[in-house]
C-alpha cells in the first residue's frame, strides 16, 4: 500500500495544493476537466490496464505528460504541442479521437474548455472536497457586512441577482423557532419581540431560543436519523430494545453543545478512552443501532457482518460524505477507494462482542432504584446468611417437625427475594454499547462482499487518498484512532460534510446538493469558498454547532423572504444562488409537535422510553406478531413526536406518511413529499381531533367576540394576525357552522368531544375552525 | 452560473419543489384527475414532469397482482412429484447433493422425505399438480411454470425483502415501488401500490416489504385494511358530515389560495389538490372495498363472501382494484412454512392453507380472462422460497427453508400460457434444466411492464441502483 501514497504524496508535490477556487470563471479541473476525460478518454486511457489502449493514462499527471517518442500527450502551457489537443480537432477518421467508432463526439465547448485548461498549465487538481481546507480570503463588501452574506452577495452578483427582503417579523420569528427547537413561539412571546425596537431584538431572540432544552431535542432528531435510530430490533421478529438512553445522552450532548469532534469521539469509540465516563458508554450506543435478526434458524455471524457492513457504511455517509459501501463488493467506480481499503475500514468495526445479539448492555439504575437494589440484595443475604445458621444449630438429623417447616419457609423467603430482585431489575432501564470482543477478529477482504468467501487479510487503516492516519504506537489502529483521525484539522470532509448538513436543515437545501456524495459523482458546491469557511470557523470555533447555527442565523442571507420571484426563477430557478429562503414543510414529528403545541397540549418532557400516542386501528394487521401498543392515557399521550414509539416493521403511520424513514439504514436527508394520505391524517387523525378541541376550548374560554377567537387562533397556530380577508372568510364559515350545528346538538357534542353544556356549540363551531387551521399549508410549513 | 452547476438533477428538482405528488402520472392520484384539479401554475408543473422516467419499449402488461405466499410453499407436495424421493424416503441425501448447499435448521442429518400427495398430469402442459390443489387444474394452460427457481437467502426477513426489492438487507425500493416509480398510476383516487393481506398474521418483514426505500415514499405500498375503511384515517371525525366536510375542504382550499397568492409557493397548488383527492378518497375507497355489487356467481366462483375478509376476498378486490387503475397489488397470505410439529406440519396445516387459496388464485386468473383483463395484467404466485427434499426432525413431517429449486408461477401479461419452464434433478435438491434467480424473474417482469431492468435506475448515494442490483437476465422463453 505504501506505494499507493508515495506517487498520491508525488503527484501532490507536481500540482500542489489548490484551495478550493472562489471564482468560478477559472477553470477547475475537478469540476471542469475530469469529468470530460472520464466521460470521454478513461474507457481506453484510464486506470483500468486490462483495457488501457497505447500505454496512455490520462487519469494521471505524471503519465499524461509523459515523453512519448519525442511528442506529449499533454504538454502543460503549450496546447499546439500537445498531441491531445492535435487529435480532439482532428478529422482524420485513424487520427480522431475519441475514435468515431466509439459513438463519442466532444462538443466545440468542450474541447475549448481542454484547450485552455492544456494552456493555463494543465493543473490536475485534486477532487474538491479531498483538498484541505483552508481559509479563504473574504469577498470585499461593505464593512460591518456578515461574512456569509459577503459570500453569497458576491455570487449573486454575477448573476446580475441580489439578496430578498428581510422577511416580515413574525415570519422570522415562526422561522426561528421552528428551525431551533421544532415548536411555536407563545402568542405573548410573539408580542414581545414584535414590539421590541432594539437594533439587537432579533440576535437577543435567537440566542434565547438556542438556550431552549428543546434545542437539543431538535437538532438530535436530524442525528438519529443519521444514526437509524428506533425501538426495536428489525427484520421480522422486531422485538423491542431499549437504546433510549443512548437518545437521551444525544438530547444532552447537543444541549451542552458537546464539541462535535468529542461528539464524534465518544460516539464511535467511548469504551476505548481511558477510564470512560458512564455517558462515554452510553454514547457508543451510536453504532448499536443496527438491526438485529431474531428469526429462528439464523446463522449471526453473517447478521454479525451486515451490521458491521452497516457500521462502516454509516460511518462513511455520516462523517466523510462518501459512498463507501460501493466499494464492498469491487473497487468503486468512481471514487479513489479499493475495495481493500473498504476492508480495512471494515477492521476497525469488526473486532466488537455483539454477535447478532442486544449484548453487551449497560445497565443504568437511578440513584432511587439502586438504594432499593442494595435493600434487596441485603434482605437476601440476611435470609441467606439466617438458613446457614439454622442449619448449623439444627442439623438435618436432629431437626423436629417444627424445624423442618421454619427451614422451609427460610428457603421460601430466599427465593422471594430473589424473584423480587429479578422482577425489580426488569424496571431498570438498560441501552446497548459497543464493547472490544475478548479475541480480536482477522478481517479478510469478502469476495463481492460474501461473508463466506474470504480473501487476503487486512489490518485496519485509512483510505490512502485521505491524510494518512498516524500510527497507534506499537498497537494495532483501532475505533479511536479512526474516530481521532475523522476530526482532525487536517482531515478534508468530516467539517465540510458536517457544516453542510447543518446549512441543509436551515435552508433546504446544502452548499453541496449531494449531502451524502462528496465523492467524484456528487455535484460541486454552489459556494465552494463559503463551505470552507464556515467549515474553518467551525473546527477553530471549536467544532461547536450551536455557534455555527447562530452565525448562520444573523446572517441577511438567512432572514431573507421565502417568496417566490418570477423574475429571479426564471435566472435562478432552482434557487441555488440563495437570492431568497426556501418554504420548507417540517418533519414528520415537529408537524405532531406543532398541533399539540398550538393547542395547549403538549406535554413538554424531555427524555425517557418512547411513549405510545394513538394510533388507528388495524397497523399490526400486517406485522408477524401483532404488537402490543399500549396506548398512553396519561400525560404521555401528548409527548414531542420524537418519543413516539418506533417499531421498525410497522411505524407510527402519522410519522411514515409525512416521510420519516424506516431506519433500517442511515438516512442522511428526509424526503418532503405532499400526498392526500397526509390530508386525511391531518383532518381525521385521532390526536389531531384531540388537538382541534382543546384548541377550540382554549378560544373559546378566553375570548367572547369571533374577532379575536380568530385572532388568537392566528397567533397560537401562525404567529401572526390573520388578514383582512383571512378573517372575513372564517367568520362567514362560523355563521354557516352555526346555524348548521344550532339545528342538531348531538352533533355538536360529538365534534367538541365533550358532554353537553351551555358551551358545546361554541366548541364544535370552533373545533372546525381549529381543524381547519392545522390543515393549513402554512401551518405546516417554515416559511 | 456555468454549464454543469446549472444541471438539473432529477433529485434536485424533485426535492426541491416537492412536487413528488404529480410527477409523471402522479402516484396514488392520477394526472389526469390531478392535472384537472390544478387551477393555477400548469405551465411550472408540467416542466418538472421532464423528470420522469419514460417505459423503454412497448408495455406488454400495465398492472401486477402478486399473490405472496408467505413462508415458502412446499413445491414437493404442489408442483413437482418426484418418485426418486419416495423410493429413497428415509434415506440420508448423497453428500454430493448437498456441497455449498446453506440450510436454516437442518443439521446434516435429516432424511429424505417423499411426499404423501398424489400427483396428476393435467391439461395439454402435463404440469403436474398434487391432490391438495383441485382448482388449479382448471388453469392448467393458463400459467406459466417456473421451476428451479433460486434464491439467496434462507431466512424469511431477508428473503422476502429480496424477493421484493432485489437485496436481502432492507432499505431498497420493492418490486411495487419500482413499477409505480416507472409507469405511475392510472388510478384517478386510490394508491398506486396497495398492499392486502390474509392469513393468521401479517408477513415477516412488514413494511420493509413494500417500502419504497431511496424512492420517493409517494411510491410506497399502501396497506389496505379489511373492510369498509381500507385506508388509515379515511372516516371524518364524529358528527362531520359529508356537507360539514366539504365547506372544512373548501375553506382550506380558499385560505390556501389567499397563501399562495402572496408566496407564490406552486407547492400549494399541489396541497389544494391533494384535500380535494382525499375527499374523494373518502367515497371511492368504501365503494371499492364493498363487494355486494359483484354478481352471486363471481363470489362463488373466488369463494367469497362480502363483508368477510378472506384471502378469496382480497383476490376479488385485486381484480376491482386493477380495473380502476391501480399498478401493483400485493396480496400476502401467510402460514406456509411447514416445518413440521404440532402446528406447522405437512399432514394437517398444508392442506388446510392450500384449501384457504386454492379456489380464489385458480377464479382470479380465469375471472380476469373472462374480462379480458388478463392480457394486461400479470399474475404472479409464489413464496420467498420452497422447501427442502429433506424432512425436518419433528414428530409430525415439514421440510426446512430451500432456496436452490423451487415453483413458482406466472399468468397473464404476456407470459407465455401453459409453459413449463425449468427442471430439477430427480431428488429436487438442485436444479437439472433452465435455473432462474430470483432477479431473473424481476428483469422479466419489468420488461413486461416496459422497462430494461438495468435502465430502470434511481442515483441514491453516488450509484445508480436498479432491483436487478447488478444481476438478472430476462427470461425470453417464458414471454410472447
Amino acid at each position: 500500500m505504501f506505494s499507493v501514497r508515495i506517487i498520491a504524496a508525488l503527484l501532490f508535490v507536481i500540482v500542489g495544493s489548490t484551495p478550493v477556487n472562489s471564482d468560478d470563471t477559472d477553470i477547475d479541473f475537478s469540476r471542469d476537466i475530469r469529468p470530460i476525460l472520464a466521460n470521454y478518454c478513461f474507457k481506453c486511457h484510464g486506470p483500468d490496464a486490462a483495457v488501457r489502449e497505447a500505454d496512455l493514462r490520462l487519469d494521471s499527471a505524471l503519465q499524461a505528460y509523459a515523453d512519448r517518442e519525442g511528442s506529449q500527450a499533454i504538454k502543460p502551457g503549450d496546447p499546439d504541442a500537445s498531441t491531445l489537443v492535435f487529435r480532439i480537432n482532428s478529422r482524420d477518421p485513424e487520427e480522431q479521437m475519441p475514435p468515431p467508432d466509439s459513438g463519442l463526439i466532444l462538443s466545440e465547448d468542450q474541447k475549448s474548455l481542454l484547450h485552455r485548461w492544456i494552456q493555463d498549465g494543465a493543473r490536475f487538481q485534486q477532487h474538491w472536497s479531498f483538498r484541505p481546507v483552508i481559509r479563504p480570503v473574504l469577498p470585499n463588501s461593505k464593512p460591518g457586512s456578515h461574512p456569509i452574506d459577503t459570500f453569497v452577495q458576491h455570487r449573486l452578483k454575477t448573476a446580475g441577482l441580489t439578496l430578498s427582503r428581510e422577511a416580515e417579523r413574525h415570519t422570522l420569528m415562526r422561522r426561528v423557532y421552528l428551525d431551533v427547537i421544532g415548536l411555536l413561539p407563545a402568542a405573548e412571546e410573539i408580542q414581545l419581540f414584535l414590539s421590541d425596537d432594539a437594533p439587537d431584538a432579533y440576535e437577543r431572540m435567537v440566542d434565547s431560543v438556542l438556550q431552549s432544552p428543546h434545542y437539543g431535542e431538535k437538532w438530535a432528531r436530524h442525528w438519529l436519523d443519521q444514526a437509524r435510530y428506533a425501538d426495536t430490533n428489525g427484520y421480522t421478529i422486531d422485538s423491542p430494545r431499549s437504546m433510549w438512553p443512548w437518545r437521551d445522552w444525544v438530547i444532552q450532548a447537543i444541549n451542552m453543545d458537546l464539541p462535535f469532534d468529542q461528539f464524534t469521539i465518544e460516539q464511535l469509540a467511548g469504551d476505548l478512552l481511558p477510564s470512560p465516563t458512564l455517558n462515554q458508554l452510553i454514547a457508543t450506543g451510536f453504532h448499536r443501532n443496527t438491526l438485529i435478526n431474531g428469526e429462528g434458524g439464523t446463522d449471526d455471524e453473517q447478521f454479525r457482518i451486515e451490521s458491521v457492513v452497516d457500521r462502516v457504511n454509516t460511518t462513511g455517509a455520516v462523517w466523510l460524505g462518501l459512498t463507501v459501501g460501493c466499494a464492498q463488493c469491487h473497487n468503486h467506480k468512481y471514487d479513489p477507494l479499493t475495495q481493500q481499503e473498504y476492508y480495512q475500514l471494515f477492521a476497525f468495526f469488526n473486532g466488537t462482542k455483539d454477535v447478532n445479539t442486544a449484548k453487551p448492555m449497560l445497565s443504568l439504575p437511578t440513584a432511587e432504584q439502586k438504594a432499593h437494589l442494595s435493600v434487596l440484595t441485603e434482605a437476601a443475604n440476611s435470609a441467606v446468611q439466617a438458613l446457614a445458621q439454622f442449619d448449623e444449630t439444627h442439623p438435618a438429623d436432629e431437626r423436629t417437625d417444627d424445624q423442618t417447616t421454619q427451614r422451609a419457609e427460610l428457603e421460601k423467603m430466599i427465593q422471594e427475594a430473589s424473584d423480587l430482585r429479578a422482577e425489580f431489575e426488569k424496571l431498570i432501564p438498560t441501552t446497548m454499547v459497543m464493547q472490544r470482543a475478548k479475541e480480536p477478529r482477522v478481517s479478510h477482504v469478502l469476495i463481492r462482499g460474501d461473508f463466506l468467501r474470504k480473501e487476503n487479510v487486512v489490518l485496519p487503516e485509512s483510505p490512502s487518498f485521505l491524510p494518512a492516519m498516524p500510527s497507534d504506537g506499537n498497537n494495532l489502529k483501532n475505533r479511536l484512532t479512526l474516530a481521532r483521525w475523522l476530526v482532525r484539522r487536517d482531515n478534508p470532509l468530516t467539517a465540510r460534510v458536517t457544516v453542510n448538513r447543518i446549512w441543509m436543515q436551515l435552508f433546504g437545501r446544502g452548499l453541496v446538493e449531494t449531502e451524502n456524495d462528496f465523492g467524484l459523482q456528487g455535484t460541486w458546491p454552489t459556494h465552494p469558498a463559503l463551505l470552507d469557511w464556515l467549515s474553518v470557523v467551525f473546527m477553530e470555533n471549536g467544532w461547536s454547532r450551536r455557534s455555527l447555527i447562530r452565525m448562520i442565523l444573523t446572517s441577511a442571507t438567512y432572514r431573507q423572504a421565502s417568496a417566490m420571484q418570477p423574475s429571479t426563477d426564471r435566472i435562478d430557478p432552482l434557487n441555488n444562488l440563495l437570492s431568497r429562503q426556501s418554504r420548507l414543510r417540517v418533519d414528520a414529528e415537529i408537524v405532531r409537535d406543532l398541533t399539540l403545541a398550538a393547542s395547549g397540549i403538549l406535554n413538554p418532557v424531555i427524555g425517557g422510553p418512547g411513549v405510545y400516542p394513538p394510533q388507528p386501528e388495524g397497523v399490526y394487521a400486517f406485522t408477524q406478531r401483532p404488537a402490543h401498543w399500549p396506548t398512553s392515557q396519561g400525560p404521555d399521550r401528548y409527548r414531542r413526536g420524537m418519543y413516539t414509539f418506533f417499531m421498525r416493521s410497522a411505524p407510527h403511520p402519522m410519522l411514515t406518511t409525512f416521510d420519516t424513514p424506516f431506519f433500517n439504514t442511515s438516512c442522511t436527508r428526509r424526503v418532503r413529499s405532499n400526498t392526500p394520505l397526509q390530508s386525511l391524517t391531518m383532518a381525521n387523525d385521532q390526536t389531531f381531533i384531540e388537538a382541534s378541541q382543546a384548541l377550540a376550548a382554549r378560544l373559546v374560554e378566553t375570548h367572547h367576540h369571533d374577532n379575536d377567537r380568530i385572532s388568537l387562533a392566528w397567533y397560537l397556530c401562525l404567529s401572526r394576525s390573520p388578514t383582512a380577508k383571512e378573517q372575513q372568510r372564517v367568520q362567514r364559515f362560523v355563521e354557516v357552522a352555526r346555524r348548521d350545528l344550532g339545528e342538531t346538538p348531538s352533533e355538536s357534542a360529538a365534534i367538541a368531544g365533550t358532554v353537553k353544556n351551555a358551551h358545546t356549540m361554541e366548541r364544535a363551531v370552533w373545533t372546525l375552525v381549529a381543524r381547519t387551521l392545522f390543515n393549513l399549508d402554512e401551518f405546516i410549513t417554515r416559511e | 452560473m456555468n454549464a454543469r452547476q446549472s444541471q438539473i438533477r432529477p433529485e434536485t428538482l424533485r426535492e426541491t419543489t416537492r412536487r413528488h405528488f404529480f410527477e409523471r402520472c402522479g402516484v396514488g392520484v392520477g394526472a389526469t384527475a390531478l392535472t384537472a384539479l390544478m387551477d393555477a401554475d400548469r405551465a411550472h408543473a408540467s416542466a418538472e414532469s421532464g423528470a420522469g422516467v419514460k417505459p423503454h419499449h412497448a408495455p406488454a402488461a400495465k398492472a401486477v397482482i402478486f399473490l405472496f405466499m408467505a413462508g415458502g410453499p412446499s413445491q414437493l407436495d404442489l408442483f413437482t412429484e418426484k418418485p426418486a424421493l419416495q423410493t429413497h424416503h428415509g434415506k440420508l441425501p448423497p453428500q454430493s447433493y448437498l456441497d455449498g448447499k446453506r440450510f436454516a435448521f437442518l443439521k446434516g442429518t435429516e432424511k429424505l422425505l417423499g411426499s404423501s400427495r398424489r400427483f396428476t398430469r393435467w391439461g395439454d402442459s402435463g404440469q403436474e399438480i398434487s391432490d391438495l390443489l383441485p382448482h388449479h387444474r382448471r388453469i392448467v394452460d393458463d400459467v406459466c411454470w417456473l421451476h428451479g427457481m433460486q434464491s439467496d437467502v434462507f431466512n424469511h426477513g431477508p428473503a422476502k425483502i429480496f424477493l421484493n426489492s432485489g437485496s436481502p438487507q432492507p432499505g431498497r425500493p420493492s418490486m411495487g415501488s419500482w413499477t409505480t416509480y416507472g409507469l405511475g398510476s392510472e388510478a384517478s383516487d386510490l394508491p398506486g401500490f396497495v398492499v392486502l393481506q390474509s392469513g393468521p398474521r401479517g408477513p415477516r418483514g412488514g413494511s420493509a416489504l413494500w417500502s419504497s426505500g431511496f424512492l420517493p415514499t409517494t411510491y410506497q405500498g399502501v396497506p389496505f385494511r379489511s373492510g369498509p375503511e381500507p385506508i388509515l384515517n379515511l372516516k371524518s371525525p364524529d358528527g362531520v358530515t359529508r356537507k360539514r366536510e366539504r365547506q372544512f375542504v373548501d375553506l382550506v382550499s380558499d385560505l390556501n389560495k389567499q397563501h399562495r397568492n402572496s408566496v407564490g409557493d406552486p407547492e400549494i397548488s399541489t396541497r389544494i389538490a391533494a384535500y380535494e383527492m382525499a375527499y374523494s378518497m373518502q367515497t371511492s375507497a368504501p365503494e371499492l372495498m364493498d363487494l355486494s355489487d359483484e354478481s352471486s356467481h363471481t363470489l362463488e366462483a373466488y369463494g367469497a363472501t362480502p363483508g368477510q375478509p378472506s384471502y378469496a376476498s382480497n383476490c376479488l378486490l385485486a381484480r376491482r382494484l386493477v380495473e380502476r387503475g391501480v399498478r401493483f397489488v400485493q396480496i400476502y397470505h401467510t402460514s406456509w412454512d411447514h416445518h413440521g410439529g404440532s402446528s406447522q406440519n405437512l399432514v394437517k396445516h398444508l392442506p388446510d392453507v392450500c384449501r384457504e387459496v386454492d379456489q380464489a388464485s385458480a377464479a382470479l386468473v380465469l375471472d380476469l380472462k373472462q374480462r379480458g383483463l388478463l392480457d394486461e395484467t400479470i399474475v404472479i404466485w409464489g413464496g420467498e422460497f420452497g422447501r427442502t427434499p429433506m424432512g425436518q426432525i419433528q414428530d409430525t413431517p415439514g421440510r426446512d427453508h430451500h432456496i436452490d429449486a423451487y415453483t413458482m408461477w406466472t399468468a397473464g401479461g404476456g407470459f407465455r400460457p401453459g409453459v413449463i419452464h425449468g427442471k430439477t434433478d430427480d431428488l429436487g435438491l438442485g436444479v437439472s434444466e433452465q435455473p432462474k434467480h430470483v432477479h431473473d424473474l424481476q428483469a422479466t417482469i419489468l420488461h413486461q411492464l416496459g422497462f430494461d431492468h438495468e435502465r430502470l435506475t434511481y442515483r441514491f448515494q453516488g450509484r445508480d441502483y436498479r432491483l436487478t442490483d447488478v444481476h438478472g437476465n430476462v427470461l425470453h422463453d417464458v414471454i410472447i
